[in-house]
């Protein structure tokens, strides 16, 4: 019997160990590896992260960003602005889309006016929203949006009043140019088949597995950058660290709890600050936390600085303000809340609290998150808060939060455009309560006033000026308990050049990049 | 048989119902809104309520239930809240390397656990029965996701072997490290049981008389004690190939390979209700019918359960 099975057994396993050996890798594809499989292509609802990067490489914009942030042409060949900040006309040529058509001004006109478009129902469609007559014609009423082509080359975009950072907004992925044609005649089907004149176009997506680009021979930027890009779909950390280890990926992203390792290994990091913000946000509307002195106490009575060492390695900077360092035009100000426990204790008995309170913090389930919390929960135990944690995936966290029933909750907040007023505007404004990002329901009418003032003004010195004023008020006020700037870092591997981590998610096209 | 086969398949309809209707009210009862995770970080209450309209989930949920109930029985599984795709391509697509992975991993485990049940109950070389119950001990109570990542460890980063992950467009070469790792479990068991019904089935009176009317001992192991051996490892088998075939979670996770199991998590965390419901239903009819197949191959083994079943 033993015999009989090892008969049967042995020839398949050495057949399996032959086939095992060998076996080639794509040395002309720049290898990248995505957490999260993205979920629609289409710029009109590429709304997650994964989405977003693979439709920027896909479709292009009339500008876009650069790795270092800064608004370049993409499609638009030039732009000017009116005096009064209220019209923007847009060069439109030279550009094609992936299937050789060329793309005119009639064709953005029609792509951006399909985003807000009501019969589209796209959730990013806010990004046009500055636009004269956009959010009454997504509501279903009134007169033609302005935006129009008023000839193949020339798109007249006009606006409802000055916008600075309109420029940023045509950057987004959702206001990447479609071609007309492929999603009028796609459909749904188009987030699976998009048809963009950006540098690359989709080969193939095996679900699950991974998506091949391959470069847009009638992009503009044609034969630049590898051939090809695998972008392989790797749930797991540690897996994506053992592909990049045996040399199957170009780029890894290193997670703060590994740095030590490579340091330690000699391996040269990319470093690079995020633009993005962690913070505890805390239920302004709610008893105790509409108290200022609680919230202030709770901010001083987190050691913030010792979780950064200790949990994250160093990998954040502290958030002594909210507009992170690369968008500031000062530096970061000095800590208003110091770490005192005893401080605290004494302004929470000031505000009526002498022997402390419990709440809850809601966190969405996650390891990292979980060790900070633990560890916030400890700080604030000294500070005679009790905390109880409380864990939710992901869709019933955001519910939850986005309805109020949280006494606080851990989250974050990315930039989705490289702007000083996308961290305030939209955390902070009392128009964006909830869902619209201010999700600790902070409401200040001066600080409304300030940002309103800013997102107006075109004097980029004197708008700053005005964030500042209002990031002050922000940071007396404690709506949050102020955590830190997360910093990326990443390896690369010997075969890659010129790349460098984008500030923004979608500034890095692998056009500069080459591999020896 | 006919008849058993027959009525079994028609206690498909019931269970079916079941499994249904508790998916549809599950993923209505517990928290958490679809529309939620097709917005992104900033949303307003207009955009939420458009969506909604779209995906019918405006509607009073009795409707919604008669409804899906409608589609199903036209074999319609609808389409993905969030890419879009009709749920049946997206099964089409995922299931056949789900079957691939799991259908490897049996074989692993099967061929590995009676090998060495076999070896270890049959008590001709000790050292090895004993040293092969210390490891099945292990298998059983390691880790899936532990496991999985020293194996990568080791053939793929140490011995440079195997690739890490992936699913390789079907390669031989990707397979083998999952379908180890799914396996190792079920080997085990396997294992454990083969040796158990081996020593169970060495004292019976039947072995007895075969070795007293002068059988040899390689036709009274094979013919007799094997053959005792193998039910409830079939039941084993039948019961583990059934849940692999409903994707595994971990280890599809740890080698990023793109079956069922992946697709459900990924759409239970993205309240992707008829992915969710198409998902299960389907499994629950893979469940039903290879619980099927395994009463069925009771029979073959050991004709007495035949007869109960027909007599059935």
């Amino acid at each position: 019997m033993i015999r009989r099975l090892l008969s049967i057994t042995a020839p398949l396993i050495s057949a399996l160990l032959i086939l095992s050996c060998g076996g080639g890798k794509g040395p002309d594809a720049l290898r990248l590896a995505l957490e999260t499989e993205p979920t629609n292509l289409d710029p009109a609802f590429a709304v997650d992260y994964s989405s977003g990067w693979v439709s920027s490489l896909i479709h292009s914009n009339l500008v876009r960003f650069e790795p270092d942030g800064s608004l370049v042409p993409d499609a638009a060949s030039g732009w000017s602005i009116s005096g009064d900040g209220l019209e923007y006309v847009f060069r439109v040529g030279g550009s094609r889309f992936s299937d050789g058509s060329a793309v005119t001004a009639v064709d953005v006109e029609r792509s951006l006016m399909r985003l807000i478009d009501p019969s589209t129902a796209s959730p990013r469609w806010w990004v046009l929203e500055p636009v004269v007559g956009a959010p009454a014609w997504h509501a279903g009423r009134g007169d033609r949006p302005g935006i129009e082509a008023r000839d193949d080359s020339t798109l007249v975009i006009r606006l409802s009043s000055p916008a600075a950072h309109f420029l940023s907004l045509l950057a987004m992925p959702a206001a990447g140019i479609v071609s007309p044609r492929a999603a009028d005649s796609l459909g749904r089907d188009y987030g699976r088949m998009p048809v963009g004149s950006g540098p690359w176009r989709l080969a193939s997506w095996t679900s699950g597995d991974d998506l091949i680009l391959e470069r847009n021979p009638f992009a503009k930027s044609a034969g630049q950058g590898p051939p090809r890009i695998e972008i392989r779909l790797i749930p797991e950390t540690m897996t994506r660290i053992a592909e990049f280890e045996v040399g199957n990926l170009d780029i890894l992203e290193i997670p703060p709890a590994e740095l030590e390792l490579w340091r330690a290994a000699g391996v040269r990091l990319l470093r690079s600050p995020e633009l993005r913000i962690v913070y505890i946000g805390l239920n302004n509307g709610k008893p105790p936390f509409d108290d200022p002195r609680v919230r202030r106490a709770l901010n001083m009575a987190v050691d913030v600085d010792m979780i950064i060492g200790q949990l994250l390695f160093g990998a954040a900077q502290r958030a002594t303000g909210i507009v992170p360092e690369g968008l500031r035009q000062s530096p970061l100000p000095e800590p208003l809340y110091r770490y005192d426990p005893e401080g605290a204790r004494r302004l929470l008995a000031e505000a009526g609290y002498p022997d402390g309170f419990s709440m809850e913090i809601w966190q969405r389930e996650n390891p990292e998150s979980g060790r900070v919390l633990e560890s916030v929960q400890a700080f604030l135990a000294r500070a005679g808060v009790e905390v109880r944690i409380v864990t939710r995936e992901w869709s019933a966290f955001k519910q939850a939060v986005d309805r109020g029933t949280p006494d606080a909750f851990y989250l974050d907040w990315y930039a989705d455009y490289p702007d000083a007023g996308n961290f305030l505007v939209p955390l902070f404004h009392s128009g964006n309560r909830g869902g619209g990002g201010n999700r600790s329901g902070f409401a200040d009418s001066a600080v409304d006033s300030i940002l309103d003032l800013a997102s107006v003004e075109g004097d980029p010195a004197q708008r700053w000026k005005l964030y500042e004023e209002a990031e002050e008020r922000v940071m007396e006020a404690a709506p949050w308990i102020f955590l830190w700037f997360p910093v990326r870092y990443e390896v690369v591997s010997h075969r890659l050049e010129g790349y460098e981590i984008p500030v923004i998610f979608n500034g890095q096209r692998f056009t500069g990049v080459t591999l020896r | 048989m006919g008849r058993y086969i027959a009525r079994r398949l028609l206690l498909l309809i019931p269970i079916l119902f079941g499994v249904v209707t508790v998916t549809f009210l599950i993923m209505y009862v517990i928290p958490g809104d679809p529309v939620l995770s097709l917005v992104g970080e900033r949303y307003d209450e207009e955009t939420l309520d458009r969506l909604r309209g779209e995906l019918g989930l405006d509607r009073p949920l009795a409707i919604r239930y008669v409804d899906y109930l409608g589609r199903v029985a036209r074999l319609d599984l609808g389409r993905s809240f969030v890419t879009g795709r009709p749920v049946m391509e997206t099964i089409r697509e995922r299931f056949p390397r789900t079957l691939t992975l799991a259908g490897a991993a049996m074989f692993i485990a099967v061929a590995g656990g009676l090998a060495a049940g076999v070896v270890a109950g049959s008590g001709r070389v000790p050292w090895a029965g004993k040293t092969l119950m210390a490891l099945t001990l292990i298998g059983v109570s390691i880790p899936v996701f532990w496991l999985g990542l020293l194996l990568i460890q080791l053939f793929a980063i140490k011995l440079d072997i195997l690739p890490p992950s992936g699913y390789g467009g079907g390669s031989v070469r990707y397979l083998i490290l999952p379908a180890l790792t799914l396996s190792f479990a079920s080997m085990a068991t396997v294992a454990r049981v083969t040796r158990a019904g081996f020593l169970d089935a060495g004292s019976e009176d039947f072995v007895r008389t075969a070795r007293a009317k002068g059988l040899g001992e390689r036709a009274v192991m094979g013919k007799h004690v094997f053959r005792n051996a193998l039910i409830p490892v079939v039941t084993i088998v039948g019961t583990d190939f059934g849940s692999y075939l409903g994707g595994s979670v971990l280890t599809e996770s740890i080698f990023g390979w793109p079956g069922l199991g992946r697709l459900i998590v990924q759409s239970i965390l993205r309240r992707d209700f008829p992915v969710i419901q198409g998902a299960v239903l389907f499994m629950a009819i893979l469940f039903v019918l290879v619980n099927l197949v395994v009463d069925i191959s009771y029979g073959f083994i050991d004709p007495r359960i035949r007869g109960e079943g027909a007599k059935g």
